[in-house]
């Protein structure tokens, strides 16, 4: 398998160095396909495997495999869900004993976060929940912070130097006061400096880095900060799909959870609404019903902000893979109806 | 978290209006008793406030949370006329001269949070509330004029004049454009 392709990011894994320039050229339409897949594809075919978003229609994977075996030429294709490649991903921080496709995945890239339930490699559509807080919303408010007290970024530059701070320096911290305090106690050890290149006259411009390093992450847990419409933490959205859906184990996906301690802070706030909706429960009932207390666990691993790919590469590399792909001959004899259903594997049973 | 609330309030606590009457260190005159604890309602209020003022909804607790809202507020005010003093003499008459302002309170119409904040019953009650509320606003500015300024540049320090544009709760004591 030499390539694998997504819909929300190409990672070509043993040619041409394209890398980032792909990164930037995502989602903008089949015929782009064409430039990366381009003659590799077409001279010396490979099995595909393509992801899509959950609750995707049938008629888009209808289409998508017209694409992938005329245009393209595969000789096989398996559409798989990228939460379940997400949960597959978690495998690498887990024991083999442990290896589960069943989780909530929370998903958060640069658009929009999503909690995933998935029950044995199956997605529980009704039970999605979504946050419309994510990596840009963080880069706006730093970009707001820094535009309020620092002097020195040019305009224009505003935005990249802002997510270049967000990359760069921020963390979750436990509790916002006490962050504060730390900072103006010792500001030497947590005020950090950022330098920049202004485009046009190619000076350097210096400017520091501080509240907003713990604050941008921050407002996953406080959305008012950032959102005048939306108020409610991750922690309680997740606690809703925990309710909906009986899952306690949570994988995290996506790269704006690679901010340092998310997964502590995450798992800290669940574990914490969670007891409280419990004991409410007992005090309800007077004591009479003693709910079984939930063990919520916060899955971070290595490869979290490219877990659907690995998860598909992961999967891709199974002996198992070649039998639940759609081939070539199959989709000439019985047409790309075939490609709406594509069964889950991977369990070891 | 939720916002950070009072942690001063008890059952022993003089109220005026349904604002608590809380003790204060401070040098000037008014109803409110000696603190002899380390800190007071002022001190929580600054400790607090770069984290409060970005919350955008606060639930009231209890009658201290009030108490602490006001100053929080006030800081803000204190802040916008800082921000235009080059030296710490300058911020600590700026400071002074806020203090003794007319200012509205809870019942008249220039008060931001009259939905939250009882009026005053009687006369007396009136004047108990103006002067605490002057006590506080002083004692505030005095405090505020300590860690605003940089003791080596002797000018406001930019990590605190970056909060003068964010408004606690969307609310402010003073009209829009001032």
């Amino acid at each position: 398998m030499r390539l694998f392709i997504m819909i929300q990011g190409i990672a070509i894994r043993e040619s041409a160095g394209v890398g980032d320039q792909a990164q930037r050229r995502l989602m903008r339409g089949v015929d782009d396909l064409d430039f990366f897949i381009g003659d590799e594809a077409v001279d010396k075919p490979n099995y595909a495997t393509k992801t899509e978003p959950p609750l995707n229609t049938p008629e888009n994977r209808e289409y998508l495999a017209e694409i992938m075996f005329e245009t393209f030429n595969v000789p096989g294709l398996y559409i798989a869900v990228q939460a379940v490649l997400a949960l597959a991903a978690s495998w690498t921080s887990r024991a083999v004993g442990e290896r589960t496709l069943t989780g909530i995945v929370i998903d958060s890239g640069d658009g929009v976060t999503h909690a995933i339930p998935v029950a044995e490699g199956y997605v529980i559509g009704s039970c999605i929940k979504h946050i419309p807080i994510a990596g840009r919303d963080i880069t706006y408010f730093i970009q707001q912070l820094l535009r309020e007290r620092e002097i020195g970024i040019p305009p224009e530059q505003s935005l990249e130097t802002a997510k270049a701070v967000k990359e760069r320096y921020c963390y979750i911290c436990p509790d916002i006061v006490k962050e504060f305090t730390k900072y103006d106690a010792d500001p030497g050890k947590w005020i950090k400096k950022y330098r920049g290149i202004n485009a046009i006259s190619k000076n350097e411009f210096l400017i520091d880095v501080g509240y907003e390093r713990f604050l941008g992450p921050e407002i996953f847990f406080h959305p008012e900060f950032a959102n005048p419409d939306f108020m409610q933490p991750i922690s309680d959205v997740v606690d809703e799909v925990i309710q909906n859906c009986p899952i306690d184990n949570i994988v995290l996906s996506g790269g704006s959870t690679m901010f340092r301690d998310f997964g502590r802070r995450l798992q800290r706030d669940l574990k914490r609404v969670v007891d409280a909706r419990l004991k409410l429960s007992e005090e309800l009932s007077g004591g009479r019903i003693k709910p079984k207390p939930i063990e919520v666990q916060v899955v971070t691993h290595h490869m979290q902000r490219y877990a659907v790919w690995f998860g598909g590469s992961m999967l891709a590399s199974t002996p198992e893979f070649f039998h639940v792909c759609h081939t070539k001959k199959d989709y000439e004899e019985y047409g790309p109806s075939i490609c709406r259903h594509n069964p889950v594997f991977g369990i070891m049973s | 978290m939720p916002a950070y609330h009072s942690n001063l309030m008890d059952t022993n606590t003089k109220l005026v209006g349904n604002m608590a009457l809380l003790p204060l260190k401070t040098q000037f005159k008014g109803p409110a008793p000696k603190e002899t604890k380390d800190s007071d309602i002022i001190d929580e209020a600054i400790y607090y406030f770069k984290a409060n003022v970005f919350f955008k909804n606060y639930e009231i607790k209890n009658e201290a949370d009030r108490t602490l809202i006001y100053i929080t507020l006030y800081i803000s005010e204190c802040l916008k006329k800082l921000q235009k003093c080059s030296n710490r003499n300058q911020g600590e008459k700026e400071m002074y001269t806020l203090g003794i302002t007319n200012f509205p309170i809870p019942g008249e119409p220039g008060f931001p949070l009259n939905a939250m904040y009882a009026k005053p019953v009687d006369k007396q009650e009136e004047e108990t509330m103006r002067a605490y509320l002057q006590q506080l606003r002083q004692e505030t500015g005095l405090r505020l004029c300590d860690k605003v300024f940089d003791p080596q540049t002797d000018k406001p320090s930019k990590w605190w004049l970056c909060f003068v544009k964010k408004q606690f709760m969307n609310k402010s004591l003073s009209a829009p454009g001032q």
